[in-house]
């Protein structure tokens, strides 16, 4: 027989869980629904964010939650300057080089990392608010997944609100809508290019800020992210970024769920991802074919 | 080798054989290589073969990956392959009482299964779906071999594997470093003959009628579909080749290495070499992949031994260099200069383009429309 308890505790885990990869695939959803590019990198943005914030701690003691404010931008700039020297040159490539392009540059971050900080987990020790976490009835909830679940929510919901009632977020609609278009009406579409990569390659950095809290990380869980990111945005269509939010819900509460439930769940985790990949991917050929 | 002219002049061409000429000087030249370099080179002689192994084997896994990418497909999943050869041979070794050699045609059966099994699940997705699809595939596989029980599959530990070869030192006869020569010699056959099965494979198709099935597919699947071709099945079929010779580069391997663990079996370093090298050399045809494998094979001793984490670096360079600057890979720039020399002289327009050899992208750089304004 399960524990009820057991069960709520998943759920509650999951739910908190699903505001940092909503953040995350949040971004991968922007480069692809706007500019069309799937980014094969994309989660090693979050693994750079994450390493960033930990030789900020190592170097000069900046705390994670005021290190966020510097590597926010930092990410930003460098999404800016991997499009304006790389991605930019094959937008109108076959949809091969472009994948084949975007996994190079994870390959090279990737690696870059392992050089600099070599393959083994990274912790930020001694922060005191790690450890805090609240009772609430049977459930125990800690501060910083709590903390981690209410910034990311309000970025995504930020970026929601952004892309339906700003300038830039209707440039951006309007460019993935229709890039000719849009440029006929006097949009630069470079330029809202570079500024939606930018944009997303800083929402995964600050996701990697949090994870560095959350966990140890090496500099190998930028792929992991990226095909969890993968698994979320193939759930919520590819391209849509208001779905993001639901299937990160979805994705993470049955990640938690067999993590917690089934025996010796732990190591199963990934595997999680790659089966939900997997079914909606086959699900879904068989509905169109 | 893959001159995709005219059909008139490609008629006239057909005169030289240039592919099998080239296979049939392979095999010459691996015949003897392992003698001329103990004859030039004495005991240095071991690690120059273990260098030429290793660059047969990136030819192998090269040619593999270019097989399926004739037809459009961005294959992920090689790791996976790799590994499932590996495995079974270690597998059968632990658990079964048969001869060893088996294990490697076994691996590549296996291999096989499971690209009938992948590619009859996925195969009709878009380009997209599909690499992702098999990366996930790659990474569960890689998930399934962690978890599986121990005492069946070793479970993160791995397993040891026996090597193919065990030489016999005879005091008197030989000298200490002859057995690893004597080993290396027998392994740099087998993954000789493995290429030369991989390039056999490979020239078959370029001669088939598959071949203009698979680049109608590339071009466009709908209207391929329209003119007769079965995509799901073409696609289908390339995708079970590919798989079958990298099936059996993972068992060999195993033996060599002498071991199989759940994240060296099925690295993703392995995808990455895969697709980079023929990337590097020239997609689409034959002398790519190979050409791509020597160049990279002697980069990649370098830079092995200079880092020892993270030196897939240097393929990330390259792959994301050749996308910027030489979308056509080596033999497909080097192909492309020589068909315009050639149609210069002659003063006739260049023959029709080989169906883009090397997807190229719309040469110059997409211009940002110049109007100011646009609050963006």
């Amino acid at each position: 027989m399960i524990d009820p308890t057991l069960v709520l505790q998943a759920l509650v885990s999951g739910i908190l869980a699903a505001g940092l990869y909503a953040l995350v695939s949040v971004g991968l959803a922007l480069a692809i629904g706007v500019i069309g590019i799937v980014n094969f990198a994309h989660g090693e943005f979050f693994m750079v964010g994450a390493f960033l914030a930990y030789q900020a701690f190592v170097s000069f003691g900046i705390d994670p939650v005021f290190s966020l404010f510097l590597v926010a931008p930092a990410l930003g700039l460098i999404g800016a300057g991997i499009y304006a020297s790389t991605i930019r040159f094959v937008l109108k490539a076959p949809e091969l080089n472009q994948m084949l392009l975007t996994f190079g540059i994870g390959i090279i971050l990737q690696n870059l990392a392992l050089l600099i900080w070599g393959g083994d987990p990274r912790t930020i020790a001694g922060i005191a608010y790690r450890s805090i976490g609240y009772q609430i009835g049977p459930v125990s909830v800690g501060l910083v997944p709590l903390a981690s679940f209410a910034i990311s929510l309000t970025l995504v919901l930020g970026l929601y609100w952004m892309l339906a009632s700003t300038p830039t977020g209707r440039a951006m609609r309007a460019v993935a809508q229709n890039r000719v278009g849009a440029a006929l009406v006097g949009l630069e579409v470079d330029r809202v290019y570079l500024v939606a990569f930018a944009l997303s390659a800083l929402l995964a950095g600050i996701g990697g800020v949090m994870i560095a809290v959350i966990q140890s990380p090496t500099p190998t869980i930028g792929l992991a992210f990226t095909l969890k990111a993968f698994a979320i945005v193939v759930v919520s269509g590819l391209g849509n970024v208001r779905g993001v939010l639901f299937a990160s819900l979805v994705v993470a509460i049955a990640e938690s769920m067999v993590a917690t439930l089934v025996p010796n769940g732990d190591t199963l985790r990934n595997a999680v991802f790659f089966a939900i990949i997997f079914g909606v991917l086959v699900w879904r050929s068989r509905r169109v074919a | 080798m893959n001159r995709a002219a005219a059909p008139a002049r490609a008629a006239r061409r057909r005169a030289v054989p240039w592919d099998v000429v080239g296979l049939g000087l392979l095999v010459v030249a691996a015949a003897f290589m392992p003698d001329l370099l103990r004859a030039l080179y004495d005991r240095a002689a071991v690690s120059y073969l273990s260098i030429a192994i290793n660059a047969l084997s990136l030819a192998i896994l090269a040619l593999s990956w270019d097989v399926l990418a004739r037809t459009g497909q961005l294959s992920l999943a090689h790791a996976a392959f790799y590994g499932t050869g590996a495995y079974t041979t270690a597998l059968m070794l632990r658990h079964l009482d048969l001869p060893m050699w088996l294990g490697i045609p076994a691996g590549g059966l296996m291999a096989v299964a499971f690209a009938l099994l992948l590619g009859g699940l996925t195969l009709r997705l878009r380009a997209i779906y599909f690499a992702i699809a098999t990366l996930a595939f790659a990474e569960v596989l890689k998930a399934v071999v962690h978890h599986a029980p121990t005492a069946f599959a070793g479970g993160n530990a791995g397993m040891n594997v026996a090597p193919l070869f065990r030489p016999v030192f005879v005091a008197g006869q030989m000298e200490r470093w002859e057995v690893a020569y004597l080993r290396n010699e027998a392994y740099f056959y087998v993954y000789a003959g493995l290429l030369a099965l991989s390039v056999l494979i490979s020239i078959a198709l370029q001669r088939s009628r598959l071949r203009h099935a698979f680049t109608a597919i590339r071009t466009n699947e709908d209207v391929a579909g329209v003119m007769g071709v079965r995509p799901a099945r073409v696609k289908l079929l390339a995708f079970m080749l590919s798989a079958s010779t990298v099936g059996m580069l993972g068992a060999v391997e195993a033996h060599r290495v002498g071991s199989v663990l759940p994240d060296q079996s099925f690295s993703v370093a392995t995808t990455v070499l895969a697709l980079v090298t023929p990337i590097f050399g020239g997609l689409y045809t034959t002398l790519g992949p190979i050409v791509g494998a020597l160049g990279l094979s002697s980069v990649q001793e370098l830079l092995r031994r200079t880092f020892s984490d993270g030196y897939l670096i240097g393929y990330g360079v390259v792959l994301v260099l050749t996308i910027l600057f030489m979308p056509r890979g080596v033999v497909g720039t080097i192909g492309h200069a020589w068909r315009k020399r050639g149609s210069r002289s002659t003063g006739t327009p260049p023959a029709s383009r080989p169906q883009r050899a090397g997807p190229a992208p719309d040469d110059a750089p997409p211009k940002p429309p110049s109007q100011p304004g646009g609050d963006a």
